[in-house]
């Protein structure tokens, strides 16, 4: 019980740290416009390449829309760890949650349930206004699928890859304990990689072999694709099919972070590494 | 204002950015990583849409993306980081020219970032080989002032992030992907293949990047030499100029009215 009140305190913290140093509006309104631009700059690429090419197909520009709203979704809550760690030690907030009785992976499952709420409202905010933006500077009906049913199956989607993105985060997070510089360029090598690997922006199978076979394994992924089988395609069997995989990817990646997490944790707190700022 | 000394600062605050930058090798890896994943994917989606031709201005687009992430983060953050420091106020005492330290910041911001520009590109042209039929004097010269505008620009947001605390992180956050999709990184925002109205073309082209983007793509990929550019490289300078003075001017007014209010070294709010 006291753990679901230490993650719930977490929350609140991460909340106020992403969106409260400024009014809620603006804050938010801050955190869309990036994915709102991303989203906008791949769709664009799209709709360049395949009109001068003469192939432009809008089934295809609603699924680089999607893919790119929720790669970026992925990137903007799986380096959470990594930055409250970074963060933590440089403003010395770290140490204290250090020296709690409770692991510090509560602290950061905290602060990345926080992240995803505020990556969710801000991508479902970025996915909508791209949909209208686009499909009129195109002058082309951008084919998405809004329903109750398609919103339930995206919700389910986005719950369902927390554990993945989480378990990302504490790997990122164990190797910031121990690292005092530059860990904060990892999340940008991390939104990178997942822009090639996660299927967002083009199918795996364009990518040469076994890297088309190592990205079509990957969680996010199988979300990516669910979640277009939700608002896109609309096949509940491919849907459920893609979800399981999600799911179960997401409980290898989570006990694996978490693993990892816990025995850097213990070993940080042998070699006295909390507060250790500078390399 | 005596030339000597103006030309030592500079000197000086390019030489501390050049050897922290050379002297951990690590800053290079640092730097390439977003741009480098970030133009081989949008590469592959420029080739996934059929046109094979154009992965060109997806690794160009990686190129510029290092400087413009180098004048975002060690440009127009560096004044409000070197205030938390407490090192702005050493500046401000000092008789050295807050300009030369400007200029000499941006020297040694090119030359640090130059190698993780050069790896995107190489890395690109392998894998990719896109088509390239160059004008290489108006590309020269035509790189050399997208990037002086762009740090001229990347001076004046370090005078108005001085105006601000601990809200400049958000907002360059906020800034960098809006402003390089505008500017055109990876795709022309103006001109004939523009998805953009023109009245929107008409604000992107105030940002000096988006002119500079236009006319790299212009002379790197469909050979337009002076004779095509030469307006792009007047607006060039020209940009550079008034933001080079706009940076001097509100630098200065930030001084007079930090040191009135008493807030020049206020280090967190």
């Amino acid at each position: 019980m006291s753990s679901v009140r230490s993650v719930v305190a977490a929350v609140w913290v991460g909340l106020y740290h992403d969106i409260a140093w400024t009014t809620p509006v603006a804050g938010l309104a801050v955190r869309t416009v990036a994915p709102l631009a991303s989203v906008m700059t791949a769709s664009i690429i799209y709709w360049l390449g395949s009109t001068v090419s003469g192939s432009f197909d809008p089934y295809r520009l609603a699924y680089v829309l999607v893919g790119a709203t929720l790669y970026a979704h992925v990137a903007a809550y799986a380096w959470v760890p990594t930055v409250a760690i970074a963060e933590g030690k440089n403003l010395a907030v770290f140490p204290h949650i250090y020296i709690a009785p409770r692991s510090s992976s509560v602290y950061l499952a905290g602060r990345t349930l926080a992240a995803f709420l505020v990556s969710t409202t801000t991508s479902v905010i970025a996915l909508a206004s791209s949909f209208f933006v686009l499909g009129y500077l195109f002058g082309t009906s951008i084919p998405l699928r809004v329903s109750p049913e398609s919103c339930a199956m995206l919700a389910a989607a986005l719950v369902t890859n927390v554990p993945a993105s989480l378990g990302l985060g504490y790997v990122l997070g164990a190797y910031s304990l121990y690292a005092s510089k530059f860990e904060w360029a990892l999340p940008s090598y991390v939104a990178g990689l997942l822009m090639v690997f996660s299927g967002a922006l083009f199918p795996p199978s364009t990518l040469p072999w076994p890297l088309s076979s190592a990205s079509a394994a990957l969680p996010f992924t199988q979300f990516i694709d669910a979640a277009r089988q939700a608002l896109i395609y609309g096949s509940a069997s491919a849907f459920l099919v893609s979800l399981s995989y999600s799911t179960a990817g997401g409980a290898v990646f989570l006990a694996v972070g978490l693993l990892l997490y816990r025995a850097s944790e213990r070993r940080a707190r042998r070699d006295g590494v909390i507060d250790r700022r500078l390399a | 204002m005596e030339i000597r000394p103006w030309l030592r600062t500079m000197k000086a605050r390019a030489l501390v950015r050049i050897w922290s930058q050379f002297g951990e090798p690590l800053w290079i890896v640092v730097n390439m990583g977003f741009p480098v994943f970030s133009s081989v994917a949008l590469a592959l989606l420029y080739r996934s849409a059929g046109l094979s031709s154009f992965t060109g201005f997806a690794i160009l687009g990686g190129v510029m993306v290092s400087f413009w992430g180098n004048v975002l983060w060690s440009m127009a953050s560096q004044f409000n980081w070197d205030k938390q420091e407490g090192l702005f106020e050493i500046y401000l005492a000092s008789p050295a020219s807050i300009t030369a330290i400007l200029i000499g910041m941006s020297l040694g911001g090119i030359i640090g970032t130059a190698p993780s520009a050069v790896i995107v590109a190489g890395l690109g042209w392998v894998l990719f080989h896109p088509p390239v039929s160059a004008s290489l004097p108006a590309l020269v010269l035509t790189f050399a002032l997208t990037l002086s505008s762009l740090y001229a620009m990347g001076m004046t947001l370090s005078s108005l992030y001085l105006a601000y605390g601990r809200e400049a992180e958000s907002l360059n956050e906020a800034l960098q992907e809006p402003v390089s999709m505008l500017s055109g990184v990876y795709f022309p925002s103006v001109g004939q293949l523009s998805p953009f109205p023109a009245i929107i073309q008409l604000a992107a082209s105030l940002i000096p990047l988006t002119i500079g983007m236009d006319a790299l793509r212009r002379t790197l990929f469909f050979s337009q030499g002076l004779e095509s550019v030469w307006p792009d490289l007047v607006a060039l300078a020209a940009m550079s100029c008034i933001l080079l003075y706009a940076a001097s001017w509100s630098l200065k007014a930030l001084e007079n009215k930090g040191r009135r209010d008493g807030t020049l070294t206020v280090r967190i709010r």
